[in-house]
């Protein structure tokens, strides 16, 4: 399978982006910023270099900062975000994530999967009081895997093509 | 052993990213007396550290998104809707002038409450002095409801500083950066704002839920608690100060977790999801500025030069008051009063002597008790006594009483006979023979 390669500047540069958008956008939508893009981004990468420690990083990468920027505990974003860098990675070693329903759907997954585990770790290994709304959960998932969808085939056109 | 390592590396990456994850986690998270983890209050360094760095990659950007879109909504505002502007400032001046004279007298009254209330040993906070701010991003996390504002520590800042809207609250700093600071909005589950009910006078603790709304929880049932009643800041917090706005009742639900007790959801005053400019509460203290000063103490010299003049107005009516001669001296008996001083060139007015009297007369009338009721009987023929007309101090020059007319009989019956033919001593009107009875025909006079 083709191992996808990308500019420098690209691997900071878009992931920078994506968490400067994801701070700023929810003033311009209000409540109903239901999205995650540091996700996104994890995904798209991750399922691109098909490398397992590269995902793993750049996951734990993205989720600290997320965490950073909240008044939550650091590391909860990461854990989750780690996890599914590295599932991310670990998938699109063995399909084909050219096709945009896998593409569709390993988003829409991966984004729940990214919820609960934030749940789990807040609420069971921390032990935190705080509740959680599972359709917000459920429409994050959907509208993370719409953006997905239209997002990566523009990431695609950074690639390096040889 | 090598082999190992190659063949789960990338596990082995994996769980040691986890594991050291999973030990930050531990570390900034402590149990309660009460059992229950919550996170630390305040960051550790190393945390803090992080954060700052976060804080200083996408700050800068957050705030050039904000400020193109400021400068392109300011190049609207100031270059291309430009109408009718002098005229406005104008206004505007005028307005400010008047606007800062009443202002030095409500801080001067606001100084006077405080100085009493502080007698009262009642604290209460008033305030003195914002900051004004734009936010310029968010945490970007529906479970982190916080807001990023491009003011720090640099403009005076400080955790725990109330930040508000003209509308209603907003929320607290949490945390401080040099240039920005992170506030911790009021529809975050982990805030909290002591509140009270305006109408019923209910407090309760307001913070989020996990739809991100406001709600009162911990508050018994009770049903005078209505849909749009006014919800304000009750000022135990020590952050936000008594009476601010905080929103009105949306809905009131019963706590699911315990019998008796209700939750209430509360819709915003201020608009949390779309906050543009905020301003933080610096100081409730009474620090003026030296424009205020100089005001107030315009206004206390006013108020003295007022109060100066009233006096020296009634000291100089009290003085005039001595100098001329009383008509009345209560250390005098009543006939040597100045009032009935005859040699007094100036004679007291009184009303001239009636012509034609009639019953209408001053005086003409008997008293209550040498009145009559009843039939013609009651009409007297009066008569004027002389000593009624020679009243001390009555005019010599005056002409006498013109002699009563005779008045045709009165058909109500006299309730007496013997009293009647008395003089009437109050008067000096004698009465007169009681008139034929009723069932007689009447004269014609």
């Amino acid at each position: 399978m083709e191992i996808r390669r990308y500019p420098i500047l690209a691997y900071a540069l878009v992931p920078l982006a994506a968490l400067v958008l994801q701070a700023w956008l929810p003033r311009v939508a209000g409540r109903y910023a239901w999205f995650d893009l540091p996700l996104v981004v994890t995904v798209y990468f991750a399922l691109g270099r098909r490398s397992p420690i590269q995902g793993t990083l750049m996951g734990a990468a993205m989720g600290l900062f997320e965490d950073a920027l909240t008044h939550h505990a650091i590391g909860v974003n990461g854990i989750a975000k780690t996890a599914v860098g590295f599932l991310a990675a670990s998938v699109g070693i063995r399909i084909d994530v050219e096709n945009h329903t896998i593409r569709l759907l390993l988003s829409f997954l991966l984004s729940l999967l990214s919820s609960v585990i934030v749940v789990f770790v807040s609420h069971f290994l921390l032990g935190l009081d705080l509740e959680w709304n599972w359709y917000t959960m459920l429409y994050t998932a959907i509208v993370n895997a719409v953006i997905a969808l239209f997002l990566f085939p523009l990431l695609d056109r950074l690639q390096v093509r040889e | 052993m090598e082999s190992f390592l190659v063949r789960y590396r990338n596990l082995l990456v994996l769980l040691s990213i986890l594991l050291a994850q999973i030990i930050g986690l531990a570390t900034q998270v402590h149990r309660t007396g009460e059992g229950r983890n919550t996170l630390d209050a305040g960051d550790l360094p190393s945390v803090r550290l992080i954060r700052l760095w976060a804080n200083a990659l996408v700050s800068p950007p957050e705030q050039m998104i904000h400020s193109t879109k400021m400068g392109a909504g300011w190049l609207w505002q100031n270059y291309i809707d430009l109408r009718n502007v002098r005229q406005q400032n104008g206004d505007l001046q005028k307005t400010i002038d008047r606007l800062r004279l009443e202002q030095a007298a409500l801080l001067e009254d606001a100084r006077q409450g405080e100085r009493l209330q502080g007698l009262l040993k009642f604290q209460e906070k008033y305030i003195y002095k914002t900051v004004a701010a734009q936010a310029i991003g968010s945490s970007g996390s529906e479970q982190s409801r916080v807001v990023y504002i491009d003011k720090g520590s640099a403009d005076g800042l400080a955790r725990d500083m109330a930040v508000i809207t003209p509308e209603g609250i907003v929320g607290k700093v949490r945390d401080v950066f040099p240039h920005t600071a992170q506030v911790l909005a009021i529809d975050d589950q982990t805030s909290g704002a002591g509140v009270i009910l305006e109408t019923t006078r209910i407090r309760g603790i307001l913070r989020g839920n996990a739809n991100g709304q406001p709600q009162i929880v911990d508050i018994l049932a009770d049903k005078r608690i209505q849909k749009g009643e006014s919800v304000l800041t009750a000022g135990g917090d020590d952050i936000f100060p008594r009476g601010l706005a905080v929103g009105v009742v949306d809905q009131v639900v019963p706590d699911p977790d315990r019998d008796g007790f209700i939750n209430i959801t509360v819709t915003p005053a201020a608009h949390l999801d779309r906050l543009d400019e905020v301003l933080i509460i610096t100081s409730t203290e009474p620090r003026f500025s030296e424009q205020q000063q100089q005001d107030i103490a315009t206004s206390e010299t006013e108020k003295k030069q007022e109060a100066a003049a009233l006096a020296e107005q009634r000291k100089a009516s009290e003085i005039m008051a001595e100098r001329l001669p009383g008509l009345i001296d209560p250390n005098l008996p009543h006939d040597e009063q100045p009032l009935y001083d005859s040699s007094n060139p100036i004679q007291v007015a009184r009303p001239p002597q009636a012509l034609h009297p009639d019953r209408f007369t001053p005086g003409a009338v008997a008293a209550a008790a040498g009145a009559f009721s009843g039939d013609d009987s009651s009409v007297e023929k009066q008569k004027t006594t002389p000593e009624a007309d020679s009243a001390p101090g009555a005019d010599s020059a005056t002409p006498p009483p013109a002699k009563p007319q005779p008045r045709p009989a009165s058909p109500v019956k006299p309730a007496g006979t013997a009293a009647e033919s008395k003089p009437n001593r109050s008067t000096g009107v004698e009465s007169q023979p009681p008139a034929p009875p009723q069932d007689q025909p009447r004269r014609n006079p």
